[in-house]
């Protein structure tokens, strides 16, 4: 799938999945819509063209990994799972039930395919930092891909992180955030400014790219670049639109966690997608 | 005559049998907090193994995390910081990217309770043990001397999964030879008796032995409990000497509330009720202080084990 991108194909796949981590998340009652369809075309770039990746053996040695620090987008990481064949669709349907593989937060213990524990925020890009730096001792390859939310960089532990990749020169990082400006209580400007953020980071002694993250082209030939970077870790700033495509709460803070209490409010979010003519995969 | 292991400090063994399985093991890492002189591993492993000596800097999170990532790939942290910044400082870090994500990362807290004297009342810590205590897939060792030291580090190294362990740095009298063997399923008795059942752990096991042993002379026998497994913890040996003698003491160096005490309490009152006497720091904080003037203050050295136990 690497070589071969049709436009119209993954336009396709990334308005299902908007369709899919909906009802997902109408289904379990609440959830966290917003974060996760900001990252939908990330999160494919990333599993069908960037990453290497053996679906059939979770744990190859070799393959890249990736750390979802913002572990509450949950949902958009198991869409992708399952629609690379970690898992059978069918399971989709599972999320927060009891007893589920496919908890609201990351869980590396119960999700095939997946890397690291994550949900309480700041941690992911420390662990990530730790396998990076593993990878390096092992005289590995591969890469570490990490994802952070911007609400999750209010956390000093990023700093702390971004200090130590910065001075282990860890080049198998690529970290991206999730820049969608706005976290729980409102804009990201507003609440606790992260702005001048490239600064931030190239002052932490990182290479800063930006990118469109919902462009597929900007996207790809981003991410091939951070591939390149040597000497230093990547973050990418991704500037994306929280709840995209989601006309009820798109770019707006309630998206972030929406609470669906009977089948009209299930039905409304529904509605509110750009495309709606998919057929659920459970 | 040769040096003995009793002869060293604590720090010192801890940092030799860290070097020892290093040269063996080839995951094995030593990861610090800018505290590395302190743990004893800087010089020693820093010059054996330079690139396994991780040093985070003075960020306890960040290490705590970072080791967990290490521990996915396969590697075998030990991470070493004074006991408040190894523990309470970094408990939600050690909860979620440690215990819950169950990665085979390995706590040392060095300088437990009253032995960071000088540095006082922020440094001291007297709950790490009941914190890491109530941590689901967490194992809380604390070793007396060196021999069990050397042990406890061997046997954290083969056990697959998170474990704390405390360290007192400096020298310590021995308890134990190098005939000991360390199991943590089971209390070690280091002395028999009838008359009542002394508890102890870690630090506070060595003035437990020098108080059985004056009790002795009176004529009082002292059924002496050494846990260097808080959790697990050896019920059935507790039971039954408590079956045996009626009365229990328990003393250590951390707050009587959720530690060692706690869990003789916990275990008593579900299995066998019996009085049991906590000692140890009673709900306070710390102090720079000598450790006679904590003991008489907080009432848990050598005389008040032995009033204790009469």
């Amino acid at each position: 799938m690497k070589d071969s991108f049709d436009k119209v194909e993954f336009d396709r796949l990334a308005g299902e999945f908007r369709f899919v981590i909906t009802d997902m998340i109408c289904r379990a009652g609440s959830g966290h819509l917003g974060g996760a369809l900001s990252l939908v075309e990330v999160m494919i770039s990333l599993y069908w063209r960037v990453m290497n990746l053996d679906p059939n053996n979770p744990k190859w040695d070799d393959r890249d990994r990736l750390v979802l620090s913002k572990g509450h987008a949950g949902p958009v990481n198991y869409v992708s799972l399952a629609y690379r064949g970690y898992f059978p669709k069918t399971m989709l349907k599972t999320l927060n039930e009891n007893g589920t593989y496919l908890p609201s937060h990351m869980d590396r213990l119960r999700t095939p395919g997946v890397d690291m524990t994550a949900g309480s925020l700041g941690q992911g890009l420390s662990a990530a930092c730790g396998m990076a730096l593993a990878a390096k001792l092992d005289g590995k390859k591969h890469k570490v891909f990490c994802i952070i939310g911007d609400g999750e960089s209010n956390e000093g532990q990023i700093w702390e992180a971004a200090m130590f990749g910065g001075h282990k020169k860890l080049d198998n990082l690529i970290a991206i955030c999730d820049y969608n400006k706005l976290q729980i209580d409102g804009f990201t400007n507003d609440v606790l400014t992260l702005e001048p953020l490239a600064d931030k980071w190239r002052a932490f002694n990182w290479e800063v790219m930006e990118m469109d993250g919902h462009d597929w082209d900007n996207i790809y030939e981003t991410l091939n670049r951070a591939k390149a970077v040597t000497g230093k870790p990547v973050m990418i700033l991704a500037h994306t639109i929280k709840s995209k495509g989601h006309c009820v709460t798109e770019n707006r803070p309630e998206s972030h966690n929406i609470k669906v209490d009977d089948q009209a409010a299930w039905d409304r979010n529904m509605q509110a997608l750009d495309q709606k003519d998919y057929v659920l995969p459970y | 005559m040769s040096e003995q292991l009793h002869d060293l400090e604590m720090r010192a063994v801890y940092a030799r049998t860290l070097i020892e399985l290093a040269n063996e093991n080839p995951n094995i890492i030593c990861m610090e907090a800018d505290l590395s002189k302190a743990s004893g591993t800087n010089p020693a492993f820093l010059t054996a193994h330079p690139d396994r000596f991780i040093n985070a800097g003075v960020a306890e999170a960040d290490m705590i995390c970072i080791a967990g990532g290490m521990a996915v790939e396969g590697k075998i942290p030990f991470c070493a910081s004074f006991t408040p910044f190894a523990t309470r400082r970094v408990y939600d870090q050690v909860t979620i990217s440690v215990a819950y994500a169950n990665t085979n990362v390995k706590i040392v807290g060095t300088a437990p309770g009253i032995t960071a004297g000088p540095n006082g009342g922020t440094h001291m810590c007297f709950q790490d043990m009941a914190i890491m205590r109530a941590m689901p897939n967490m194992i809380v060792l604390s070793p007396c001397d060196t021999y069990e030291l050397r042990e406890c580090i061997k046997w954290m190294a083969a056990h697959e999964g998170p474990v704390y362990v405390q360290l007192s740095r400096m020298k310590q009298p021995a308890v134990f030879d190098e005939s000991y063997r360390f199991n943590p399923d089971k209390a070690v008795k280091v002395r028999e008796g009838k008359d009542v059942t002394l508890v102890t752990t870690g630090y506070m096991t060595q003035f437990a032995v020098k108080a059985a042993n004056e009790l002795a002379a009176e004529g009082i026998t002292v059924d002496l409990l050494h846990y260097p497994s808080v959790k697990p913890f050896d019920t059935a040996t507790l039971i039954e000497s408590a079956k045996k003698t009626g009365k229990v003491v328990t003393v250590e160096n951390q707050s009587i509330i959720g530690g060692l005490g706690g869990a003789v309490c916990e275990t008593l009152s579900e299995n066998h009720p019996t009085p049991v006497k906590r000692l140890g720091i009673p709900d306070k904080f710390g102090e720079v202080a000598t450790e006679d003037y904590l003991f008489g203050k907080h009432g848990f050295g050598v005389e008040h084990i032995k009033k204790a136990c009469r």
